[in-house]
């Protein structure tokens, strides 16, 4: 199991755009991914999950993958979440 | 008495009680599955998602390549939300420990995902829930099999009143009980303004005072004069009486007599219908019309917010067909402008944007092949229930018709291959309304069994202005007059039929004009039917020839729409 702190730079938090590019992302990858933020706990892999959440800029959320390809799932998200999704 | 000023977007005048439309507020079917139908019952869903995706992924596909990266990524959001595994998951469990049907199972789950969304603090946030609303009924489209699962509540006819209304929404009211509309936003242009004109329903927008109007019982949808009446006397109710009876009258009698088909002195004259929908052909009788001038098929796609694949465009098509009997309907392939693209996916418009892009019509179809292939398919395989022709929009070079008529033929020895039946001798024909497609019209007319007149676009093309702006009028400009007369002589060279099927055709005064200069043929909506019918029986088409040099050797506008104004007072009324 990988965990790992990420930082959301992006000006609108973890909103439609973004949340699409981390689940096409996450979706590529093997392994369980979870993330939580405010003390709930969602699957990587939905975009409901994910924009239920609601994450504000500038938040720190933890990600956690189990299996095969785990670091590197963790690795590739934390790349995109600096490069604010490749959107700003 | 109180009164609230709008603008008028689709003409008439009710009275009637309120019902105040939400978005996305359905009537859930609710009721419990026994376990052996369990499998089928979750089978259903998953038939249903996939049918989503698979619409989504074209719209997609053709918003990121025709319109822009930003706004597929919108679509793409749609895409992984309708199969979100979580959400399955939550559907299924909830199925297998309430027993509950899926439609009901689903409703609950995505309404949990819709609390979240506004239990959250950021607006950003919450918007998002149209997003959800959007999903979960394209879902609820593809598990219903009866349509009335979508619609809303109406239990009396009533004036609905809402924010906004999408297309979608529209077509999801029973129009029976709609008796007019009332909204905050909505344009003119709108594409549910043209299905609130297409079904004659009154229809005004820019009210402000949405909730206001919701308090009261009864009112007044005046949209001839642009203004909602509140607080009604008796009379008030009384003084408006007569002109409301008109209208219902109007409203129901489509057209109460068979077309005219010549005019005063006899000339042959063909009246075909403009129609955009299934239900508006329905409501026709064909004994008292000639046929469909113009099928809008884009207008499915509105409908549905997404192309419908082969079989469902082949049932729409064969019912028109049949509702026809042997009458011929001109299936114009799609019209895809960028305003109809947007329109059809709901999406928020720019309202900047230019109608005519550099794609739209048959060019954008030939850049998209498999869309073509699968509608003249549809339409092929329609024709074996009735007279069916076929017309290609914005016909810029005549190679778009060699490569169409390329298509056709190959699709016919797919069918034939397969064993399906199609029409014989299906007539092909060619929209004129650019201006590069005006110097090639003698080579076109090779390659094809008719033309059809967009007055609409011919004016924007020749004349550059905006649809938007001062479109009212620009049709009785010269320039319009010589292209159309340039067009029916092309056609007359060639010995084939001409028609128009533009606004211009139903305007009083044009009519006389395009009469003048040799036009026997148009096609016009369903509201304009019984006005256009009346004119050409009065018309005298050796009288309003002796208009034809005048009208061609115009400088402006004006002068011709005065003669023509004058022509028609003196000879007409």
């Amino acid at each position: 199991m990988v965990r790992k702190e990420i930082k959301i730079l992006n000006k609108h938090g973890l909103h439609t755009r973004p949340a699409t590019a981390l689940v096409t992302l996450i979706s590529k990858f093997k392994s369980d991914v979870f993330l939580e933020y405010n003390g709930v706990r969602v699957n990587a892999k939905s975009i409901l999950g994910l924009l239920v959440l609601a994450v504000e800029p500038g938040a720190i959320l933890i990600v956690e993958a189990n299996g095969i390809d785990e670091q590197e799932a963790v690795d590739n998200l934390d790349r995109l979440a600096q490069q604010k999704f490749n959107l700003e | 008495m109180k009164t609230i000023k709008g603008v008028k977007i689709s003409s008439g005048v009710v009275s009637g009680p309120v019902f105040y439309f939400e978005r996305g507020k359905f009537t859930v079917p609710k009721h419990f599955i026994r376990e052996e139908d369990f499998d089928s019952e979750f089978e259903r869903f998953n038939t249903a998602i996939r049918k989503s995706k698979d619409e989504l992924t074209q719209v997609r596909d053709l918003v990121h390549n025709h319109l822009d990266e930003d706004h597929a990524r919108i679509i793409e959001a749609q895409l992984l939300a309708v199969q979100d595994e979580e959400m399955i998951t939550a559907v299924r469990e909830l199925m297998i420990r309430e027993k509950r049907n899926v439609i009901w199972a689903y409703f609950e789950v995505m309404d949990d995902y819709e609390k979240l969304l506004l239990k959250t603090l950021s607006q950003f946030f919450k918007e998002r829930t149209a997003d959800l609303k959007d999903i979960k009924k394209r879902v609820i489209y593809h598990l219903s099999h009866e349509k009335d699962i979508i619609q809303p509540e109406i239990l009396k006819p009533s004036i609905i009143v809402a924010e906004k209304m999408s297309p979608g929404d529209l077509m999801h009211i029973d129009h029976n009980l709609t008796l007019g509309i009332i909204t905050r936003y909505g344009g003119v242009d709108s594409h549910a303004g043209i299905l609130a004109r297409a079904f004659r329903v009154p229809y005004i927008s820019n009210i402000n005072m949405i909730q206001e109007i919701v308090s009261y019982s009864e009112i007044i949808l005046d949209a001839d004069n642009e203004m909602v009446l509140l607080d009604i006397t008796d009379d008030i109710k009384a003084s408006y009486e007569s002109r409301i009876q008109d209208f219902r009258r109007h409203r129901d009698n489509i057209i109460s007599d068979k077309v005219a088909n010549s005019t005063k002195d006899g000339v042959p004259y063909h009246i075909y219908l403009n129609a955009g929908f299934v239900d508006e052909v329905r409501a026709m009788d064909p004994a008292l019309i000639q046929g469909i001038g113009l099928f809008r098929t884009e207008f499915l796609c509105i409908e549905r917010n997404s192309i419908p694949d082969e079989s469902e465009q082949f049932h729409a098509y064969k019912a028109v067909l049949e509702k026809m009997n042997d009458l011929p309907v001109v299936f114009r392939v799609y019209d895809f402008g960028r305003d109809k693209l947007l329109a059809m996916l709901d999406l928020e418009i720019l309202q900047e944007d230019h109608v005519f892009d550099e794609w739209g019509g048959i060019g954008f179809l030939l850049d998209n092949p498999e869309i073509l292939k699968a509608q003249l398919r549809a339409i092929l395989r329609a024709s074996a229930y009735g007279n069916t022709r076929i017309m290609l929009p914005l016909v810029m070079f005549v190679d778009e018709v060699v490569r169409t008529k390329e298509i056709l033929e190959t699709i016919k020895s797919e069918l034939k291959r397969e064993g399906l039946a199609f029409g014989e001798n299906i007539e092909l024909g060619a929209m004129i309304e650019t201006s590069s497609v005006l110097e090639e019209l003698d080579e076109l007319a090779k390659h094809v069994d008719f033309f059809s007149i967009g007055t609409n676009d011919l004016a924007l093309f020749l004349l550059g202005s905006g649809r938007t702006t001062g479109l009212t009028k620009n049709y009785y400009h010269p320039k319009i007059f010589r292209a159309i007369d340039k067009i029916i002589k092309a056609s007359n060279k060639a010995g084939i039929p001409v028609d128009v099927c533009g606004e211009m055709a139903s305007d009083p005064y044009a009519l006389i004009g395009l009469t003048a200069i040799g036009i026997r043929s148009i096609s016009v909506s369903s509201g304009a039917l019984a006005a256009v019918s009346d004119e050409v029986s009065k018309i005298d088409v050796q009288q309003c020839s002796l208009l034809v040099d005048s009208i061609l050797s115009a400088d402006d506008a004006f002068t011709i729409y005065s003669q023509l104004k004058k022509f028609y007072h003196e000879q007409l009324e």
